[in-house]
């Protein structure tokens, strides 16, 4: 019974052909497809064709997976190639139902392997074009800070001159231009910065209330100047004391402000501060900057946080546009999100909610106040020796003659690494202005030397770095060397005096 | 007078061997990407002076990212070899050098023709770069999908072949 039914399915699915050497059919049982007796094999496929003839009648061959289009109807099949007294016998296995289920899983396999592929590749290259954007950018505002420096402090000499009014307004003309530039350089830097994933949110306590009044104070004047109304309004339940970024907070609704300021002809500014809502030690207070501005149209109003992308037209283009996507990027870092409504012709409103823990009785709070130079330079009673290390000519004439103007200094040049340590050793001076990037060695590396220095009139002598590099981990490592305060190019005079005076008090 | 000569297609997968030969028989393209399992056997005639021509027997081999693996029973009387990789996708050639002593292990003293495929899919300044960086000498920059020099490829190769025999 067994055997019968063997018989019966054991050549379903199988030819069996007979040919002789030169390729001649013999017999064929035609189970699968037609092969013609006193045909040429050859005819029937090109896979005949290509048989190796030196292996032809020595060997059993056995071939798998061979496609045969016949007609419009494809065979996969698997081929045994007998050497046989009368010639070759074919023996053709039809495994086409096997094979487009093996075909089906490699297809998805290899597909699979590939998209990886390349979004591995993608990925690198975004990676590396984001690597080079950055050190672009770093590099960019490294070289033009330097020149900056000088521009600043030359003009801040200018204005301590006669001048005639002509002059005067031309003065502060250059200076805003100047401060203008000198922003657009941080918010450039600021972009790269929360881009590479550099940029730290550091949280402390700070006073809300000052905050508030702070910007309300100086978008007054801002606005007045422009002809606008600037009205500031605040809930008087607001906590006093918060602890975040107050920095970066400024940072935002600064650039919104200013970005209100910068569209708004006619009207004025609406700014509010209310609490949302408070529970346990947090609190969520919204943010809020109205104007009566040119407004933004509707497909634009995705595109305006975006790099570099102004939607207004040329007559009003003022800055890079930086403002609103660094906003945009600080608020993400804080956990928020900036949101907008705005009607093209009436105005805009910016506004986001945050969630800030508030402190009820704060140990300490960071003291942003500072202290005028007029009562630091009166508690100086006679003239400090200060040694100035730049190697950049411009800047150091600049700064010798800033610093020379308050006749308060003794101002010794050095403009080499290598001569600085020898310098400080035989002069006893009260305090070394020293750049960074320095020839032959950097100004790290001397500051460290000379805190190394076994005599306290050397080791400790008030270090100020001066310096283009401004990212945190540079300056962080500048600290870390010895330097007890480190000013970033370009800065204003009074910046500058100011330090120094703190640090000779 | 007319001879027949086996070319074997081999690479790893998805390098466009199928779209070549496709591009090279009947001169068409398709973007669809077919995996190709076992062997696809085609056939082109061509004329390689006024008296002779050589029928071109192309086996379009199954990818695979190991050629160690690839059937002995497919390179049986091969005559000629392309090996082609992907100029997009490094993966189909960091290995080179590897393939090709493999492959002249398998198919001792049979031409063969190294073949970078994709050219449209990279500038001429990133193949050059690769090239450098990956030490790479091939035969023929080829697009299965412009055309480009996918003729002069098999061209070459079948006068080489034929100028053996």
């Amino acid at each position: 019974m067994l055997k019968k039914l063997k018989e019966q399915y054991a050549n379903e699915n199988k030819q069996f052909t007979l040919i002789t050497k030169a390729g001649l059919v013999l017999e064929s049982d035609q189970a699968i497809f037609n092969i013609p007796a006193n045909s040429s094999i050859f005819e029937f496929h090109p896979f005949f064709e290509s048989l190796p003839t030196e292996h032809m009648g020595k060997e059993e061959l056995n071939f798998f997976c061979i496609h045969l289009t016949l007609k419009d109807e494809i065979y996969i099949v698997d081929i045994k190639v007998i050497p046989k007294e009368e010639g070759l016998l074919l023996i053709f296995y039809d495994l086409t139902s096997h094979y487009n289920t093996y075909q089906s899983i490699t297809q998805t396999r290899n597909e699979s392997v590939i998209k990886t592929e390349l979004t591995v590749i993608k990925n690198k290259e975004l990676v590396e074009r984001e690597r080079f954007k950055n050190r672009f950018i770093q590099n960019f505002s490294h070289e033009l800070r330097n020149p900056l420096t000088s521009i600043m402090a030359i003009l801040g000499l200018l204005c301590d001159t006669k001048l005639t009014y002509e002059q005067e307004k031309m003065l502060d003309f250059l200076k805003e231009s100047n401060t203008n530039l000198r922003l657009m350089l941080e918010d450039t830097l600021s972009i790269g910065m929360i881009d590479a994933g550099k940029l730290n949110i550091r949280n402390s306590v700070f006073d809300l209330h000052k905050l508030i009044e702070l910007l309300d104070f100086t978008y007054k004047a801002k606005a007045k100047a422009k002809g606008l109304n600037f009205e500031c309004s605040w809930d008087d339940k607001l906590p006093k004391y918060l602890e975040g970024d107050r920095l970066r907070l400024f940072q935002v609704v600064t650039n919104i402000l200013d970005n209100a300021l910068k569209y708004t002809k006619n009207g004025g500014i609406n700014f509010s501060v209310v609490l949302n809502q408070k529970r346990a030690n947090l609190v969520n207070i919204r943010f809020e900057v109205a104007d009566t501005g040119l407004g933004i149209a509707k497909e634009n109003q995705n595109k305006i946080f975006e790099s570099f992308n102004q939607v207004q037209s040329n007559e009003i283009r003022k800055g890079v546009g930086l403002g609103l996507t660094i906003a945009k990027k600080l608020l993400e870092l804080m956990g928020s999100s900036i949101k907008m409504e705005s009607t093209l012709g009436e105005g805009s409103r910016f506004y986001f909610d945050i969630n800030i823990p508030y402190i009820l009785f704060p140990k300490s709070i960071s003291n942003t106040k500072s202290k005028s130079k007029d009562k630091n330079s009166k508690q100086l009673e006679k003239k400090y020796k200060i040694l100035l290390v730049e190697d950049d000519a411009y800047v150091q004439t600049t700064l010798f003659k800033v610093l020379l103007k308050t006749n308060r200094f003794k101002i010794n040049l050095v403009y080499d690494g290598s001569l600085v340590f020898q310098e400080v050793v035989n002069n006893n001076y009260d305090l070394i202005l020293m750049d960074v990037n320095l020839p032959n060695i950097s100004g790290n590396q001397i500051t460290k030397l000379i805190r190394d220095f076994p005599f306290k009139n050397v080791k400790n002598v008030p270090i100020v770095g001066i310096t283009a590099n401004a990212l945190q981990k540079d300056i962080d490592q500048y600290l870390e060397a010895g330097m007890q305060k480190v000013l970033i190019k370009p800065f204003e005079n009074e910046e500058l005096l100011q330090t120094i005076f703190t640090l000779l008090k | 007078m007319l001879k027949s000569k086996k070319i074997v297609v081999l690479g790893h997968f998805g390098v466009g061997k199928t779209s070549l030969i496709r591009r090279f028989v009947t001169n068409t393209f398709s973007d669809n990407y077919k995996v190709t399992i076992g062997v696809h056997i085609t056939k082109k005639v061509i004329e390689i002076s006024a008296e002779d021509k050589v029928s071109l027997i192309l086996w379009d081999l199954e990818g695979t990212d190991d050629i160690v693996s690839i059937r002995n029973s497919y390179l049986l009387g091969t005559h000629g070899a392309i090996f082609v990789f992907d100029v997009s996708r490094p993966s189909t050639f960091q290995q080179l050098s590897s393939d090709l002593a493999i492959l002249n292990e398998k198919l001792p003293k049979v031409p063969l023709m190294i073949v970078g495929n994709k050219a449209d899919l990279v500038s001429e300044v990133e193949v050059k770069a690769l090239f450098e960086k990956y030490a790479l000498k091939v035969d023929f920059l080829t697009s299965a999908k412009t055309g480009k020099t996918v003729n002069e490829l098999f061209l070459n190769l079948a006068l080489l072949l034929t100028a053996d025999a």
